[in-house]
């Protein structure tokens, strides 16, 4: 599928960004160019290659399942930009 | 003598009791405050560094002190958290952030006694070679050319670490390095800057761009300098899942110069006629002093080089997309107030991150997006496996592989690139290591006829930092680069 207003118009949605008309041409010619870029990669052949997730040669170590104290309530809401009793506030999500 | 103090010489003058800690900080943060002209600076912890200071003359009275960091004035860029003061990663989104913890990587310095000078800036979430992404406006590099007067950028991401290192606004610095934002700063400033093996350093409180990327390590003026920072932050840390369990060394004190009998590596990929013929110099003497120092030099291939840039775009931006995903005005940072949810986020967002943040969440969310993911996302994986494997396959023949750092010097802040892929191929030489997760360091070799230093950069395998570290200090001690800019900001 060709990349056109219509799929910045998408992504954007789906990025959680909003986008006015004025960014959306110029970012619909720089996600272009990024896209030819890194389309360049198809003329590659990778079949029977595994993928590398990262490059560490070891397990990710996990520590134990054992609930801790690390932040708390106090300090977890020091930087929020709203709060009531203890919890987060965010706009009205049910009529 | 407060001039230009590398932490070997400043640890000397408090230990000897020459100079107290409290006198080098004052130095420091006078020049800090002389030196706005730089913009290295987003904070300066002024009365936290003087408090930490007085307690290291503390310890100096009785004798106490704990090592060679004890006294030691550093800058950490504004992507590391600390406690109580403001960390905003350069992005309006976290202007108003004040953690209520410290990263790892702080936590490290402070506890080896040194003192934190402030935060510096970088480009917004470290997405960026050139530092103009910053919400902050950009770091102004301390070099100028001969032939004018025009600002040169000091490179990204880390450009405030590396441009207060060289216009010796803090003894030494800590950066990170997701695709070159350590080494490629450092080589346009005349620094010194190592990027770990990844899983070296731990990356818990630092904040995120690219996950299986991300490396935090040093900007310095000397090697030996870059060998007690790693040695001071490295380490495994339970609450980094990545952190690598391999013990801590000593790289300082097993500092060990000689190069005899070693190969080094020429990758005859990272040669093109398109690279400037003083830096392919540069190169050619490099190679013509190990080679006199005892290496030997050998030709390699490395032939999927081509392929991780346009990986690099892929795995980078896909990552950021999802760690970026946190902020939407809820738990932290900035808000706009919206009476709908969605909006909420939307405007929040949008007015929080700039430019060049928004593109690469978009690319990321596209990549990874339903229908797209296979093609784009695991194939750059699969990619990444390729690069990987040639470095594995040339280092069965060679123990390091030395190459450019950039493929050009500094160029002026004005200079405006519309293409945002031209402004990608300033990493050329230094993505394909992260890729890989190998460690890596650029050390300065000289200028160019502009009068604008060159960095050449060393790669060792896997967590084999300290061959690193003896090369590149063989490399220094053979050189001598002792050029410092000309003082103009003050």
């Amino acid at each position: 599928m060709e990349f056109d207003k219509n799929s910045t118009i998408k992504l954007a949605k789906l990025a959680r960004l909003s986008v006015n008309d004025n960014q959306l041409n110029s970012l619909e010619k720089d996600l272009k160019s990024i896209l030819k870029f890194i389309d360049q990669l198809k003329e590659i052949n990778t079949e029977d290659i595994d993928p590398t997730s990262n490059s560490l040669d070891q397990k990710l170590i996990l520590r134990d399942d054992i609930a801790e104290n690390t932040l708390s309530n106090e300090d977890l809401l020091k930087n929020v930009p709203e709060s009531e009793l203890g919890f987060f506030v965010v706009p009205k999500v049910i009529e | 003598m407060l001039d230009n103090l590398t932490i070997l010489e400043a640890s000397k003058l408090i230990d000897e009791k020459k100079v107290s800690a409290l006198e080098i900080t004052n130095s420091y943060l006078k020049k800090i405050e002389d030196s706005k002209k730089l913009n290295c600076f987003i904070t300066v912890s002024h009365d936290k560094a003087v408090h930490a200071a007085k307690e290291t003359d503390n310890r100096v009275s009785k004798n106490n002190r704990i090592g060679p960091m004890d006294g030691i004035p550093l800058a950490y860029k504004d992507l590391f958290c600390t406690k109580d003061t403001l960390t905003t990663a350069s992005s309006k989104i976290l202007s108003n952030f004040i953690p209520t913890y410290e990263s790892t990587v702080t936590n490290n310095c402070i506890n080896k006694g040194a003192i934190t000078l402030g935060k510096l800036n970088c480009d917004e979430f470290a997405m960026g070679s050139t530092n103009k992404t910053s919400f902050y406006g950009p770091v102004v590099n301390p070099w100028k050319s001969l032939d004018s007067d025009e600002e040169l950028v000091p490179g990204g991401s880390s450009g405030g670490s590396a441009a207060s290192v060289a216009a010796d606004l803090c003894i030494a610095s800590i950066g990170t390095d997701t695709g070159g934002s350590i080494r490629q700063p450092a080589s346009f400033t005349g620094a010194v800057g190592l990027k770990p093996t990844y899983g070296r350093v731990s990356r818990w409180g630092t904040i995120a761009f690219a996950s299986s990327l991300d490396q935090a390590g040093p900007i310095s003026k000397t090697v030996e300098d870059a060998a007690i920072l790693l040695q001071t932050i490295s380490g495994h840390d339970n609450k980094d899942s990545t952190s690598s369990q391999k013990p801590n060394e000593h790289y300082f004190s097993n500092l060990n110069s000689s190069v005899k009998n070693l190969k080094i590596g020429i990758p005859k990929e990272y040669m093109s006629d398109d690279l400037p013929l003083e830096i392919q110099n540069y190169w050619n003497e490099g190679k013509k002093i190990l080679s006199e120092n005892g290496a030997e030099i050998i030709e390699i291939s490395l032939p999927h080089t081509k392929t991780a840039l346009p990986a690099y775009y892929i795995i980078a931006p896909a990552e950021a997309s999802s760690n970026l995903s946190r902020y939407d005005g809820v738990k932290y940072g900035l808000r706009t107030n919206e009476k709908n949810l969605i909006k909420m986020y939307e405007s929040t967002r949008s007015d929080g991150f700039g430019d060049e943040v928004k593109r690469r969440i978009m690319i990321g969310t596209y990549v990874l997006s339903s229908g797209y993911y296979d093609a784009y996302y695991l194939k750059a994986q699969k990619i990444r496996s390729l690069i990987k494997k040639d470095f594995d396959n040339v280092f069965k023949d060679v123990n390091a592989i030395l190459t450019p750092a950039t493929p050009n010097t500094a160029f002026a802040i004005d200079k405006e690139e519309k293409d945002p892929v031209k402004n990608y191929l300033n990493d050329i030489f230094t993505v394909p290591i992260n890729l890989a997760g190998l460690p890596a360091i650029s050390i300065p070799f000289g200028l160019d006829k502009k009068g604008l230093p060159v960095g050449m950069q060393l790669i060792t395998n896997s967590f084999e930092e300290q061959l690193l570290l003896n090369i590149a200090k063989n490399i220094q001690d053979s050189i001598n680069f002792k050029n410092e800019p000309k003082c103009w900001w003050k």
